[in-house]
């Protein structure tokens, strides 16, 4: 087979510019990320390249900022409430999508996938408006309810994804074994949903933590959550405090990425 | 004696599991009621009083609407603007070359993916995936530091002596777009990384040995399999790059007005809430028609492969 790939010159030429290009395109994926990190370690208290000597104290000070340390602990509380909220919410979506015997179980994906189309401004924006006509003001929970809305599909869409490839015996055989349809559901199907769950978790988490786009008009005055805080900071601090703060959301991301491979693996998360 | 094995969990089941089996049988539609009833609240009538709000005029005291009356006012006002057709504009050609670019350095990756091994390809996913995990303004913030005035940029040209002086890159279209291409290239690589591990690698396997040269493959084979890829890819990144706020924000400094940016200073500073409907409806309906048009622009292309194949 090897005989037929006669490699040309115009061939290797063009491929060796389209793999160059996509080499260069990962560098850019990373390179960043790693600046940030080595510009947190930075003794001097103005942002430059390359970071000279080495120091934890912007660590440090991102943990006696009062503000931040609240920040983080707001986007926490988010973060679960939105995870917590999505599991209850999507986890039964899922199943009436993928196990429905009504009509309309396109309509309902479709339903469900709607908010999360909708630009996050628009839904952040129009989630604020409708608040101030009942008399609901921002808040934290108004802003983990619209952020949930926002991400449902997503757990949704991952938990489904795993329930359409279930072999179906499995439950058969369940049922053949006498178990009630929820005895099947709690001791056959929830196992094997787990990892779909807990991969929707990490993302539905990431999502309440990180928002900006529904959060700006959505969040409490006084409880602001981590993003917003973070946008001000690096609109007017120049230290590398920032890059610090960032090096903390890189280790969590770094976690995260674990979890998912862990629990779905890498390759199933496009699905 | 099978009579009596079949009865004895029903009757076993206490009025509870049974209303549990009911709604959890997965087979009607009530465990997605919840959600519904959530989405209902939360989204739909949102949507509903947006629209409502941009056609009408109103009051706005603490955070309360006070009187409200049917207007058409903001709307030919938005209209006749001359500042909202440069912003949307500027929003819309910002967001096409982002589309672009990603498309332009996206591609080449999920190729290498494609003819990659085992290594290569968990290399891409971790590099495509972990991205997404971190949040945007921290991605953004890398860029302020590599683009700035004692940035990685500028440092790395003044010691090799091609400028004297620092280049100003930040706070200018250039920073933007080059922030928003990077930030957004993971959710393009996703998409087409997913079509190409659902190919078929005998078709790949087969133009070769019918001869064709690896770019001659890539043009007739492998290109037209991803189509749909690139229009999923593409309509992602087009809405995300169209409406974000992070990025213009930070790295255009303050005086880039783009479409979010517009929409949030009119809600958030200035507090006109009829006209912040008014841009959120013209940012909904503008994405809407590019994403039906890319839609309509991948069918067609699929179909081309279709109708050859056939």
């Amino acid at each position: 087979m090897r005989a037929f790939r006669h490699l040309s010159l115009s061939d290797a030429l063009g491929i060796g510019l389209i793999l160059c290009v996509a080499v260069f395109s990962l560098l850019l994926l990373v390179a960043p990320s790693i600046i940030v990190v080595m510009i947190s370690f930075d003794t001097r208290a103005f942002v430059s390249f390359p970071p000279e000597g080495f120091t934890l104290r912007w660590y440090a000070e991102v943990f006696e900022q009062g503000e931040l340390v609240d920040a983080m602990l707001n986007s926490l509380q988010v973060g679960l409430t939105v995870t917590l909220l999505c599991i209850l919410l999507g986890v039964p979506t899922a199943l009436a999508c993928a196990r429905g015997r009504f009509r309309g179980t396109t309509a309902l994906s479709v339903f469900v996938l709607v908010p999360h189309m909708v630009p996050g401004i628009v839904l952040g924006v129009a989630v604020l408006f409708a608040g101030a006509l009942v008399g609901v003001s921002p808040s934290i929970w108004l802003q983990s309810v619209a952020i949930t809305v926002f991400i449902l599909a997503v757990m949704v869409r991952t938990v489904q994804s795993r329930l359409v490839r279930l072999d179906p015996a499995l439950e058969e055989a369940a049922a053949n074994l006498r178990a009630t349809p929820f005895q099947s559901l709690r001791t056959v199907t929830f196992p094997l949903l787990m990892p779909a769950i807990l991969a929707g978790a990490v993302f539905t988490f990431v999502e309440g933590f990180d928002n900006l786009s529904v959060a700006i008009f959505t969040h409490g005055f006084r409880d602001r959550p981590l993003p917003v805080e973070l946008l001000a900071l690096v609109q007017y601090t120049s230290s590398p405090l920032v890059a610090a703060v960032s090096g903390v959301q890189i280790v969590l991301a770094i976690a995260a990425l674990v979890a998912v491979s862990l629990s779905i693996g890498l390759d199933n998360v496009n699905d | 004696m099978a009579e009596a094995s079949y009865t004895a969990p029903l009757a076993t089941r206490g009025l509870g599991e049974r209303l549990v089996d009911a709604l959890l049988s997965g087979r009607g539609i009530w465990p997605a009621v919840p959600a519904i009833i959530v989405l209902t609240v939360v989204a739909v009538i949102p949507f509903v009083i947006l629209l409502s709000l941009g056609f009408s005029d109103m009051e706005v005291s603490r955070g309360a609407i006070v009187s409200q009356t049917f207007s058409l006012q903001h709307l030919t006002n938005a209209l006749t603007d001359p500042l909202y057709w440069t912003t949307f504009q500027r929003s819309m050609t910002l967001a096409l070359t982002t589309t672009a670019l990603c498309i332009f350095f996206g591609y080449p990756v999920a190729y290498l993916f494609l003819i990659g091994g085992r290594w290569t390809r968990r290399l891409i996913l971790v590099l495509t995936i972990a991205p997404l995990l971190t949040s945007g303004i921290v991605r953004t913030y890398a860029w302020l530091v590599i683009l700035g005035g004692r940035g990685v940029v500028n440092s790395t040209l003044m010691s090799l002596g091609l400028i004297d002086q620092p280049l100003r890159i930040m706070n200018t279209h250039w920073a933007v777009l080059i922030g928003m291409v990077q930030i957004h290239l993971p959710v393009m690589i996703l998409p087409l990384i997913a079509v190409m591990s659902r190919h078929d690698g005998r078709l790949v396997e087969a133009s070769a040995n019918l001869g064709a040269s690896r770019l001659g493959t890539l043009r007739t084979v492998i290109l037209p399999l991803s189509v749909p890829g690139i229009g999923t890819g593409a309509a992602l990144v087009f809405t995300l790059s169209y409406t974000t706020f992070v990025v213009p924000q930070l790295l255009g400094g303050g005086n880039y007005l783009n479409a979010a940016t517009m929409i949030y200073e009119q809600v958030v500073y200035s507090l006109e809430w009829s006209k912040g409907s008014v841009s959120s409806m013209i940012l909904m309906v503008t994405c809407l028609i590019v994403l039906v048009a890319i839609a309509l622009v991948t069918n067609h292309f699929t179909r081309w492969t279709k109708g050859r194949d056939a």
